[in-house]
């Protein structure tokens, strides 16, 4: 998945890189290496079924003992009767007889009802039609996926991203060593670089857009950073996380962000959740709590409540001084909960974001996000969402402003592994964020297909806008 | 008509032997079924304790192909394994089970010999090659097998008596005991299930 970038001044470029933004989870390489199907893990993927949020948690391990379900033939680098005569022999592994990869594309076409929408009224402004509809990102991105287990305790996770700029990242690689002391599940240590675990859910557990909890890039949007910090970005780090007794989760972790600075890199992070479910399937998948419905898997009657804090130190150069850095400390508080009702979800959460020097005159800013998505799986390959995202700055002596998107979506799986996404994007600004005096767009939040990009029409920070954005056809299939 | 004759009993005994029990044993034969099935290899099924003693016997098992071949026997306590290598390269055996030993490096054509002292499993590997594994299983008695690739087993001449029939397999999958009688010139069918 694209990392979600904000630079006020590019807001138009960054909106389009917002509407690639691919949900990246579904990871063919463990479909062969377990010989199973994508719907074992996924209804429309990324989206997990219940199970596959279990095999996630677990460092996409089975529960039981992983090797049992393994189909793909392994080289052994050693034996396990080496671990007898550890420290004289290196403690034993397996790789996959083959490449542990797996290849995706993914992309959008949009279409805008409304030529004086923010993306084409823009686009217009700096010489070019105002677009009624554009298909110049529908094949857009590129992934290379890794997934495999070195041992029933050590597997695993990478994601090599190429987009049709040009650009090539390694988004993610992580190693897992899960269960090193104690219980099964207890304790795990997660070292490389992906999303921090402040949700019991995968980053990408939506239907309808990117991210399940929305991102709000403050001292971006305040034009004081060009790669501000965000809750949900892959950064580097390590953390430690696990399941006790089947029903509650921590994590806890340590992270950088991209070092672009010579001095220092731009954000040195510390985060810790807890979440606890009620019904349905154990979070660990242990046990023998079943779908209640075998035909389907998705379902099950639960109540999954979660909370975190999440500390960044953020550092960027000072406004105005080349030759200075500035500091912004953030601290965030939040939490939610989804609650199961056969086929029927609902995902609700909340944060709040206190910086003490995050506007372009380093003065105190909060910033508030609110989310919730309703989704109903009529069919495996069907399903209704409707998503709503609010968010909002306070700067301190100065006016509150927000941002409020609204995302019907309809999911489609054509088949296992190809995703189609028909989704609405309509926004309501009460305000816009004015660094200097000047108003700059919205640029934030989670959606596939723009993210919040309404922008203003005059000079007034405070005025009222309302846009329906787009119409996103989003595909994406996997090999 | 003496030498037809004689021809007639030489070859009626030998088809006793081969095919069914002998007159003064039983045979235990069945199928072993694993769950997951890709763990049955490495499965031997054994009695666990049949009184008498036993002349030891010097069992072969090679390397070539960077493999222990067989992958795995079962012998008894006091009897020798001699250990070849038929490789272009070198190779070491060396077990961490039991008593524990290392026969150290040995060049190809070259071969080397243990008599195991003790009961139970003992792993097979090659310090120059991690990957390599293979396995004696030493038990009390000759009254042994290791399952086939269909993971039928065959247990010959076992002297008649009621036994405790046991299984063992390498993945740690398992089955419980079970109490078998064996009749001298029959075949006792005992298949087995093992799982976790």
């Amino acid at each position: 998945m694209r990392r979600v970038r904000n630079a006020w001044k590019q807001w138009v470029v960054a909106a389009m890189a917002l509407g690639l933004a691919m949900p990246a989870s579904a990871i063919p390489a463990f479909a062969r290496k377990y010989g199973t199907s994508c719907l074992t893990c996924h209804t429309v993927y990324p989206k997990l079924t219940p199970f596959g949020e279990a095999f996630r948690r677990n460092g996409y391990r089975f529960p039981g003992v992983d090797s049992d379900f393994v189909k793909q033939e392994t080289v052994p680098l050693g034996q396990e009767a080496n671990k007898k005569t550890f420290p004289r022999s290196v403690w034993p592994a397996t790789i996959p007889s083959s490449l542990p990869v797996a290849i995706g594309f993914n992309g959008q076409a949009n279409l805008y009802p409304d030529k004086s929408a923010s993306v084409p009224r823009t686009n217009h402004a700096a010489g070019g039609a105002a677009t009624v509809f554009s298909f110049d990102d529908l094949v857009a991105e590129t992934h290379l996926w890794l997934g495999a287990a070195l041992s029933d305790t050590l597997t695993t996770w990478g994601e090599l991203t190429l987009a049709n700029d040009g650009s090539v990242s390694v988004e993610h690689f992580q190693l897992l060593f899960d269960d090193l002391v104690g219980p099964k599940h207890l304790v795990n240590v997660v070292v490389g670089k992906g999303f921090p675990t402040i949700s019991p859910f995968g980053p990408h557990s939506s239907f309808a857009a990117d991210l399940q909890i929305p991102n709000l890039p403050v001292t971006g949007l305040y034009g004081i950073n060009s790669d501000p910090f965000v809750l949900v970005d892959d950064y580097t780090g390590v953390e430690v996380n696990g399941v006790a007794r089947g029903r509650v989760q921590y994590a806890a972790g340590l992270s950088n962000g991209k070092n672009t600075f010579t001095a220092s890199f731009n954000s040195e992070n510390v985060y810790a959740g807890a979440a606890y479910k009620l019904g349905g399937m154990r979070l660990d998948g242990e046990g023998d709590t079943g779908p209640r419905n075998p035909m389907q898997p998705w379902a099950e009657e639960s109540l999954t409540f979660h909370a975190f804090v999440y500390r960044s130190a953020e550092h960027f150069q000072t406004p105005g001084n080349t030759a200075a850095s500035s500091g912004d400390t953030s601290v965030t508080v939040g939490g939610g909960l989804r609650a199961m009702h056969g086929s029927a979800e609902v995902d609700l959460g909340y944060y709040t974001q206190s910086h003490d020097h995050g506007t372009d005159a380093l003065g105190k800013v909060r910033g508030d996000a609110l989310y919730g998505e309703l989704s109903y799986v009529v069919y495996p390959w069907l399903v209704p969402a409707l998503r709503v995202e609010r968010v909002s700055l306070h700067p301190s002596g100065g006016g509150a402003v927000s941002d409020l998107h609204l995302m019907p979506a309809l999911a489609l799986l054509v088949r296992p592994n190809i995703k189609f996404v028909v989704a609405g994007n309509m926004e309501f600004a009460n305000g816009f964020p004015s660094p200097g005096g000047a108003p700059t767009a919205w640029d934030g939040g989670s959606g596939d297909s723009g993210a919040l990009v309404i922008a203003p029409t005059g000079s007034d920070p405070g005025q009222k806008r309302s846009e329906f954005e787009s119409l996103t056809f989003f595909l994406a299939f996997a090999l | 008509m003496h030498r037809k004759l004689l021809a007639t009993w030489m070859a009626a005994a030998s088809l006793l032997v081969s095919g069914t029990a002998s007159a003064a044993g039983g045979i235990i034969s069945g199928k072993v079924d694993a769950t997951p099935p890709k763990y049955l290899p490495d499965t031997v099924v054994y009695l666990k304790s049949v009184p008498g003693t036993y002349p030891p016997r010097t069992v072969n098992m090679d390397q070539k192909g960077l493999k222990f071949i067989p992958a795995m026997i079962a012998i008894t306590q006091g009897d020798t394994v001699k250990f070849l290598n038929h490789d272009t390269v070198a190779h070491n055996v060396y077990s961490p089970d039991g008593e524990a030993y290392n026969l150290g490096t040995f060049k190809p054509e070259q071969e080397a010999s243990y008599t195991f002292k003790k009961t139970g499993p003992y792993s097979q590997l090659c310090s120059i090659h991690p990957e390599m594994l293979g396995y004696v299983w030493v038990g009390q008695n000759p009254y042994s097998a290791v399952v086939d690739s269909k993971g039928e087993y065959v247990i010959k001449d076992v002297p008649p008596g009621t036994y405790q029939l046991a299984v063992w397999n390498a993945d740690k999958l398992k089955a419980p005991e079970k109490s078998v009688t064996v009749t001298a010139g029959k075949t006792e069918q005992e298949n087995i299930s093992i799982k976790r």
